[in-house]
Formats: C-alpha cells, sequence, structure tokens
C-alpha cells in the first residue's frame, strides 16, 4: 500500500506540470468564463450578475445572425470542398510510379506553414480585382475576373478559396492512410474485376474513412472558429463587402475588447463551443454507419 | 568501451536495478541510481520552480540610484517612434529621479484594457482620443485636472477645438479632465495642385463647398484610354482611404449622437443628404468604375498611394499623409483646405473638421502616478510638442505655435489644420463608451449605400435602430452597475 502510494505520488508528481498546466491555463479561465457568460463585465469594471441576460440577448442580436450565416456558409463550403481535396491530391501524390513525389508532397504542405497573417496578405494581392494574378490568369481567357474582395458576391467565394490553400495538413495525413492500405485488397478488387476508380469507392474510401472522419472534424472545428485571414483582409473595410467577411469569432473578439461587452463574447464563447460539441457527437453517430474500423 | 556502455545501460534502466543482485550488494535503503534519478528530478523541479518564484525576473520599478522606473506604452513605430524615444531619452538625460521605458506596439487600447483589468498597467499610455470616454466612465485612468495642474498642465493650455477631446463627466456628472494630447491630428482635404491646373481651376482656389468639390472632382476626373469606361483618375473616392465613413453627415451639419439626450442621430436628415451624395457619385460615375478604381488604389504608406500617385486629385486625410508625401514624392504640388461643407455652413473663419488627436493618459492603479505625470508634463512643454508635432507632420495641439514652428513645418497645409484644431466648430466622434459600435453599424452599411443597394435613409434607418439599441443597452448596463455598487437590487 506504501509503496503504491509513493508510486501514485510519483506519477502525481512527473505529471504536475501538466496538470498545473491544465488547471492554470484551461481548467481555471474556462470556469471564470463561463461565470463572466452570465455578468456585464465590461473588462475596465468588475463584474456585475445579470443571469442568462447574455443568452436571451443572442436570440434577437441581428449582427450576431449575421455572422453565425456567414460561418455556416463558409463551413458548409469549405470542409466538404477540403476534405474532398486533400483526398483527391492525396491520391494522385500515391499514384504508383509519379516523378517528383517528394516535391508534390512538399508543394501542397508548405501553405500550411506560412503564417497566416503573412498568407493573407499575399492573397490580398493575388485576390486584387486590377492587378490580381488570378484576375490576370483568367484575362488569359478572355474572362473578366471580379473584384473579389470588394464585391459582396465574391468575398465569401474568395475566402473560401483561400481556406482551401491551406489544405496541406489534412492531405498529408490521407497521404499516411491510403499507404496503410493493404495491398492485397487492391489486388482481391482486381481479381473481383474492378477497375481503378470502383476500387477507389469501393476499397480505398473505406479503408481510409477513419482519417477522413479526424480531417472533417478538427476542420470543423476550426473553420467554425475562423478569424485571422478576415480580420486581417478586411480590416480597412470593417466585415468586408456588405458585411459578408464578418465571422462569429470576428463578432465576438468585437465585443470582447472593442465593445465593453467581455461578458456578451464570454457567452457567444460557450454558445460556440456547445455548438461544436454538437456538431462532433453528431458526426461521431453518423460516422457509425459510414466510417470503416479494421479489426486488430 | 564495454564497461562504459554496462554502465550507460545500468543507468538508463533506472529504478529496475533495485532488485536482486543490486539489492544483496548494497546495504537496505541505499539511494540507488535509479530513486536518486527519480527524487532528484522531483525535487530538482520542485526547487527550480521555488527559485524561480523567489528569485527569478519580475517587473522591478527601482533601479540602481533610486531612479524610479516608468514603462510608457505607445502606439508609434518608425519615425514617429523614433521621435518619441528622443524624447523620453531627453527626459530622462534632463533628471535624475525617473527613468521611462519605452515600449511601442500594436492594438494599444485593447491591451491596456487586459493590462489594467489584470491590475498590471503601464505608467503612462498613449491612446486614441476615442479612447477616453470609455476609460473614464470605468474609472480606469487618473483624472488630470488636479494632478495636471500641480505641473502646470490644464486645460487651457490647449487649442479650443482640441480641449473637447480630453474631458468626459465623471461617475457623479462632473466634467474633468483624463488625457493629454500627443500630437493633435485635424482631418482637412489635399488637392493636387498640377490637377486643378491640368483641368482649368486655380490651384490657390480649392472647393469651399460640397457643390464645388463635386464640380471640382468632374474638372479633374480623366477618363481611361486603354479600357473604356473606366476611368484613369477621379477627382474625389468616398471610399479613399475609407477610414472615416462617419464623416460625410458633419460636412452637412449632421452628428451621430446626441451628448444631451443620449441619443443616436444616425438617421438625421442631415446625415441621409449626406450619403444620398455619397451614392450620386456612383450614379454619375458608374459604381463598377469607381470599384475598379478603388481596387487599383495602392497601400497607404507606399508610392502608390491613390493621392501621391495622382489616381485621386482630392482626398481626406490627417497631417500624417505629408510625411508620407515627403517620403514617397517630395515633389507633389499639393495643397491643403478644409473639407468642404454644404453651401449653408461656409464660414470662412470657423472651418468644420474632426480632432483625431494621440493623447497620454495615466491608467489608476499606477504605483507613482506623480511621476508618471512629470513625465507627461515633460511632454506637454511648447518646446518638445513642437519637435514631436514637426517630426510627425502635425500641427501643434497648444492654443498657440510659434512663428519658427509654423515657418519650418514640413506639412504645407500646417495652418489649416491648425485652424481647425482652434475651430470653436471642429467636432470629435461621439463621446460615448459606445462609440465603437455605433461606429461599426455606420461601417457594416457603408458598402450597401455606396454601391446603391439601398436607399441612404434605408439604411440609415437600419443602422440607427441598432446604433439606439446598444445605447440604451449601455445605460441600461451602466444603471445596473450603479444600483449594484450602492448596494441596490441588480
Amino acid at each position: 500500500m506504501k509503496k503504491q502510494m509513493r508510486e501514485s505520488l510519483a506519477g502525481y508528481a512527473w505529471i504536475s506540470p501538466w496538470l498545473f498546466g491544465f488547471v492554470v491555463f484551461l481548467a481555471l479561465p474556462a470556469a471564470m468564463s463561463l461565470y463572466f457568460s452570465f455578468t456585464d463585465y465590461p473588462l475596465l469594471e468588475s463584474p456585475v450578475w445579470v443571469g442568462g441576460k447574455n443568452y436571451t440577448r443572442m436570440l434577437t442580436d441581428s449582427t450576431l445572425h449575421t455572422t453565425l450565416l456567414n460561418t455556416g456558409v463558409y463551413a458548409a463550403a469549405t470542409i466538404p470542398l477540403s476534405v474532398a481535396l486533400s483526398v483527391v491530391l492525396a491520391a494522385l501524390i500515391n499514384t504508383r510510379g509519379l516523378v517528383g513525389r517528394r516535391f508534390f508532397e512538399v508543394a501542397v504542405f508548405v501553405p500550411t506553414l506560412v503564417p497566416l497573417v503573412a498568407g493573407a496578405m499575399v492573397w490580398m494581392w493575388l485576390l486584387n480585382g486590377e492587378f490580381g494574378f488570378l484576375n490576370q490568369v483568367l484575362g488569359i481567357f478572355w474572362i473578366d475576373g471580379p473584384n473579389w474582395l470588394l464585391d459582396k458576391n465574391w468575398a465569401m467565394p474568395a475566402l473560401i478559396l483561400i481556406a482551401i490553400w491551406g489544405v496541406g495538413q489534412s492531405t498529408v495525413l490521407s497521404l499516411a492512410a491510403l499507404r496503410e492500405v493493404p495491398q492485397q485488397l487492391y489486388e482481391a478488387a482486381e481479381l473481383d474485376g474492378m477497375g481503378p476508380i470502383r476500387s477507389f469507392f469501393n476499397v480505398t474510401l473505406p479503408m481510409i474513412s477513419p482519417m477522413i472522419l479526424f480531417n472533417t472534424i478538427t476542420m470543423m472545428i476550426g473553420v467554425l472558429q475562423v478569424f485571422v485571414v478576415p480580420y486581417v483582409i478586411f480590416q480597412k473595410d470593417r466585415g468586408g463587402p456588405g458585411m459578408r467577411g464578418y465571422f462569429y469569432t470576428s463578432y465576438l473578439y468585437d465585443n470582447a475588447f472593442s465593445y465593453g461587452q467581455m461578458g456578451y463574447a464570454c457567452a457567444m464563447a460557450w454558445v460556440q463551443t456547445l455548438i461544436i460539441l454538437i456538431l462532433t457527437g453528431l458526426m461521431f453517430y453518423a460516422s457509425r454507419k459510414l466510417v470503416h474500423y479494421r479489426s486488430a | 568501451m564495454q564497461a562504459d556502455a554496462n554502465e550507460s545501460n545500468s543507468v538508463s534502466r533506472g529504478s529496475n536495478l533495485s532488485s536482486t543482485s543490486d539489492a544483496i550488494s548494497r546495504p537496505e535503503n541505499a539511494l540507488t541510481i535509479g530513486t536518486i534519478t527519480r527524487r532528484a528530478a522531483v525535487g530538482g523541479m520542485a526547487a527550480a520552480a521555488l527559485g524561480f518564484a523567489v528569485f527569478g525576473p519580475r517587473g522591478s520599478k527601482e533601479v540602481t540610484g533610486g531612479r524610479v522606473v516608468l514603462d510608457y506604452w505607445e502606439k508609434w513605430t518608425g519615425i514617429e517612434g523614433k521621435a518619441m524615444q528622443r524624447v523620453v531619452n531627453d527626459f530622462n538625460n534632463s533628471q535624475s529621479r525617473i527613468f521611462v521605458r519605452y515600449f511601442a506596439m500594436s492594438g494599444i487600447d485593447q491591451k491596456t484594457q487586459v493590462a489594467i483589468a489584470g491590475k498590471a498597467p503601464p505608467d503612462v499610455v498613449g491612446l486614441w482620443n476615442y479612447n477616453v470616454p470609455s476609460f473614464a466612465a470605468a474609472g480606469a485612468i487618473e483624472p488630470l485636472d488636479e494632478l495636471g495642474a500641480e505641473f502646470g498642465v490644464g486645460l487651457e493650455k490647449y487649442a479650443a477645438g482640441i480641449r473637447q477631446v480630453l474631458t468626459y463627466p465623471d461617475a457623479a456628472g462632473k466634467e474633468r479632465m483624463w488625457a493629454t494630447v500627443n500630437t493633435g491630428g485635424t482631418l482637412a482635404m489635399y488637392y493636387n495642385k498640377a490637377h486643378f491646373r491640368e483641368a482649368g481651376l486655380d490651384p490657390e482656389k480649392p472647393p469651399l463647398t460640397i457643390a464645388e468639390l463635386d464640380a471640382y472632382a468632374l474638372k479633374c476626373t480623366v477618363k481611361s484610354k486603354t479600357q473604356a469606361g473606366d476611368y484613369a483618375r477621379v477627382g474625389f473616392h468616398h471610399r479613399e482611404p475609407g477610414w472615416w465613413n462617419f464623416i460625410w453627415g458633419y460636412h452637412f451639419g449632421g452628428s451621430l449622437y446626441d451628448e444631451k439626450t443620449k441619443q443616436a442621430t444616425l438617421d438625421s436628415p442631415e446625415n441621409i443628404a449626406a450619403y444620398e451624395w455619397m451614392q450620386s457619385y456612383g450614379k454619375a460615375y458608374g459604381i463598377d468604375a469607381l470599384n475598379t478604381m478603388r481596387s487599383s488604389f495602392g497601400n497607404y504608406d507606399s508610392a502608390q498611394n491613390a493621392f501621391i500617385n495622382g489616381s485621386v486629385s482630392m482626398i481626406l486625410q490627417g497631417p500624417w499623409l505629408a510625411n508620407m508625401i515627403n517620403s514617397h514624392k517630395p515633389d507633389l504640388d499639393y495643397g491643403v483646405a478644409p473639407f468642404p461643407v454644404a453651401e449653408r455652413l461656409y464660414e470662412k473663419d470657423a472651418p468644420i473638421g474632426l480632432i483625431d488627436t494621440d493623447v497620454l493618459v495615466i491608467p489608476k492603479g499606477v504605483r507613482n502616478p506623480k511621476a508618471s505625470m512629470e513625465f507627461v508634463a515633460y511632454t506637454q512643454r511648447p518646446d518638445v510638442v513642437e519637435f514631436l508635432s514637426t517630426v510627425h507632420c502635425k500641427g501643434s495641439p497648444l492654443a498657440s505655435s510659434s512663428e519658427a514652428f509654423r515657418k519650418n513645418h514640413p506639412n504645407r497645409g500646417i495652418e489649416v489644420f491648425e485652424a481647425i484644431g482652434r475651430s470653436p466648430r471642429s467636432f470629435r466622434v461621439p463621446p460615448t463608451p459606445t462609440w465603437l459600435a455605433l461606429r461599426d453599424q455606420m461601417e457594416f452599411m457603408i458598402d450597401d449605400v455606396w454601391n446603391n443597394r439601398r436607399s441612404a435613409a434605408q439604411a440609415l434607418n437600419g443602422a440607427q435602430r441598432r446604433g439606439q439599441a446598444i445605447v440604451d443597452r449601455d445605460s441600461d448596463q451602466r444603471r445596473r452597475r450603479a444600483g449594484s455598487s450602492a448596494g441596490g437590487v441588480v
């Protein structure tokens, strides 16, 4: 018993740095933000308890509804496009006999290493309506490119395009999953008369479906918190053209640090957490039939 | 070699050594390498943490020699930051009791809020003038009426227009001084004299009214020779640089907020007229062409700046633009005049313009407010103000400036910027803690107005509804807060 106790204490001592970090930098701030979400807290003054007012206020806040809609549209487009593109890119890179495979792997992954702010600045020029590279390329095909970042109808597609550019991380994960698919399954599929496309849908996709689920969930968590890129790009035009570049987290940030509404911002953060938890739960539920786990 | 390998192997196995052969060969309870490693590691970590806590670095406020160290946060970098650093250095060299450390940072108002909330504020902060109401209303900064008076700093020191941005009522409703000015910015119109000459206009007679501005803008506009329907140059473009989308109503006699009634006035007839005027440009010039033009405008601080490179003939800007001109195109032939106003508002000797100054405040809770004020008072000395204003290309915020200052100033429009600062009709942004939220209501509707998707009246009505809700909520929160601190029911 004494030895067990000693070992337990030693164990706790070893994990104490993590425990300390978890309590001080995560659990405590989370608990405090939950408390603040029930207060009126302008940051410069002490919080005053207001009960559930911050939560009921969300029901009638039209700006919040706009940002929620923008975030939903952004997520609905970005997640499936990014997941699909990452699988397709991984499959292409995994093609047998591909010359320069390493180069393509690096080329796809490099954008994820670029700091978001630097990436956003570069994209601002790439998408410039007058001198932007994208419109110059479109011009070669006699297409008059839009004012991507100044046009209400094109701001959202532009942001989605920028998000998809950072698909490298999920592509690398998909690539790793693809390489784990047993070769004999493809041989069996070939014997059954499957061509490459049927084999992709009947063998590859089911076998990498756990990785697709992982990519989808992590991407959803990131995308629903989108902030940096629209914040940098639309710093001058607050909210972007027609507010199309104004997202849930941007509004949360403004409430916290510009409008003196830290209590409301905390309530928004908790609702955001709840939304992410529910969607993650739904995805796990749906995955029971869609995701194939190899038995040990 | 073999022996080394064995030793290293036995070390790496850690506490397993306490078994069998080792246990036989060593006395009981002896410290094995394994237990020493584990205990030493845990103990070492604990000792390191304790040592760090006791002897580690801390924000010491005292330096050798007994000088009080003050941390001064400011937003300026580049030449503006260097000039301020020189002022700080001069102050440090001018006496031996206080030492000021200059820290330049972005998002200064937000960081200052967090620092004050965390009870670790800097000793002096350079904020924007629109921060004063929210910081003052929260009691987060020191009132300077008495503190400043001890060092010879009072409201009377400043130009009439500038004074308004330094005051705000305290909790008891008494108007108090909360800040001093750290270079005085006002907004005026820069115009390209060469464009005026090309258009057959007198470069010494800039437009005075909105009607004249429209006529001059049309004359200065040049169509593109390569792209049908596009422009090579526009006389005036409301969205360049687009920093003050809320401002146009003021030049039509409107405002965004009534201080007395505490009501938002975003959809006043004057404001609607102003934004209808803005829409008239899209209708007259073609909104697509104006937007295409806008997308070609380069970065503000660059040779591709729309005014500097000649894409726009007239622009609403602050005195700091002269610094960019001097840096990127010193031979640009420009003039400065008060931004035009609706005809009925024009008065030659009382120009209308926004006061957009930087301010210095002393956060509540600093260790030595008097030392902070001593430094702030130093920065308000006329010679220091004029040095800093010269480098920043700005006018003096003081009630008067020296002839030498005006004569040698690098900004050709210095007299105009100073005149606006002294004008009783100059204006500030609404003095309310809700200003940033109100401003954003104007920002959020501007794209629809500019592109003629909604009438100005419709857009402003919506903004007014949301803006008034913000103002009302703030009043409710303040009432609740006052009730709470008085021990009343929340």
